[in-house]
């Protein structure tokens, strides 16, 4: 599953080697929100730290 | 006779070399992990993913020519990645709280990672200052439609290839769940699944080199 952005980023670079760019912004975005989806499951303790 | 060179052409080559920089920054990663055994961690992973989006708009500037979307897309990218890099620096940044990883020149490769994705920021917001990339060459030709210049291709193919490993060193590593929080080897390695299907071409390999 964290390898799901990489491959997403791989397959965006792909369309755009190939001149599909509509196809490569919708895989960068698929990409990024799987990233911060991620990032949420494993920022799950606080932080000990005074703000 | 051949086109002259418009801004849009320099801000191409621009973007290739960032290209390249973003590939060196992840090459670096790779030669950790692989030559020191300093296997990521999840939040490495994401860090990693996060130079990778910023990869994705400097390919889009260097395949189509410069745009402000383009430029978007790694100011986007890098907040992300530099969001993760901010939570693991402060993980740590207490003293006495430990540490992840091997130190590189004094830093560990979070705090790294997070000037890293600053320099990413300040240097698109300063590349986004010329307006001159945007205009139309003297022809009315938009720059994305213009001769595309085999380095950008190399660049982009080599940016392509650390894609494709990251996500099957990551694969490798996790299998297909999330990772552990401080991972200490292979899964698919420990659990057999590499000797499975590889067993064939690594047997040989492992021959020659006298293992």
């Amino acid at each position: 599953m964290m390898s799901l952005p990489f491959f997403g980023a791989f397959l965006a670079l792909l369309a755009t080697l190939s001149g599909e760019r509509m196809i490569a912004l919708i895989l960068w975005v698929v990409s990024t929100a799987v990233l911060l989806a991620l990032f949420r499951m494993h920022a799950t303790s606080p932080l000990n730290i005074a703000l | 006779m051949s086109a002259p060179i418009t801004t849009a052409d320099r801000f191409r080559l621009l973007n290739a070399l960032g290209l390249l920089a973003v590939g060196a920054v992840l090459v670096a990663a790779f030669v950790d992990q692989i030559a020191f055994n300093d296997l990521p961690c999840p939040l490495c992973i994401l860090q990693r993913a996060g130079f990778m989006g910023v990869a994705v708009g400097l390919a889009l500037n260097v395949k189509f020519g410069p745009r402000p979307s383009h430029y978007a897309i790694m100011i986007l990218s890098a907040l992300a990645g530099a969001s993760v890099s901010m939570r693991q620096t402060l993980l740590h940044i207490v003293p006495g709280e430990g540490a992840y990883g091997d130190a590189f020149f004094g830093l560990h490769f979070y705090a790294w990672a997070l000037i890293l994705f600053m320099v990413c920021i300040a240097g698109t917001a300063c590349l986004m200052l010329f307006d001159g990339q945007f205009d139309k060459g003297d022809n009315g030709v938009p720059a994305q439609r213009r001769a595309f210049a085999p380095f950008g291709v190399v660049t982009i193919v080599l940016v392509l290839l650390l894609a494709l490993a990251n996500g099957a060193s990551t694969v490798i590593e996790c299998g297909g769940g999330l990772c552990p929080d401080n991972p200490t080897s292979y899964k698919l390695v420990d659990d057999g699944t590499i000797e499975h299907l590889f067993g064939p071409v690594l047997g040989p390999l492992r021959d020659l080199m006298g293992r």
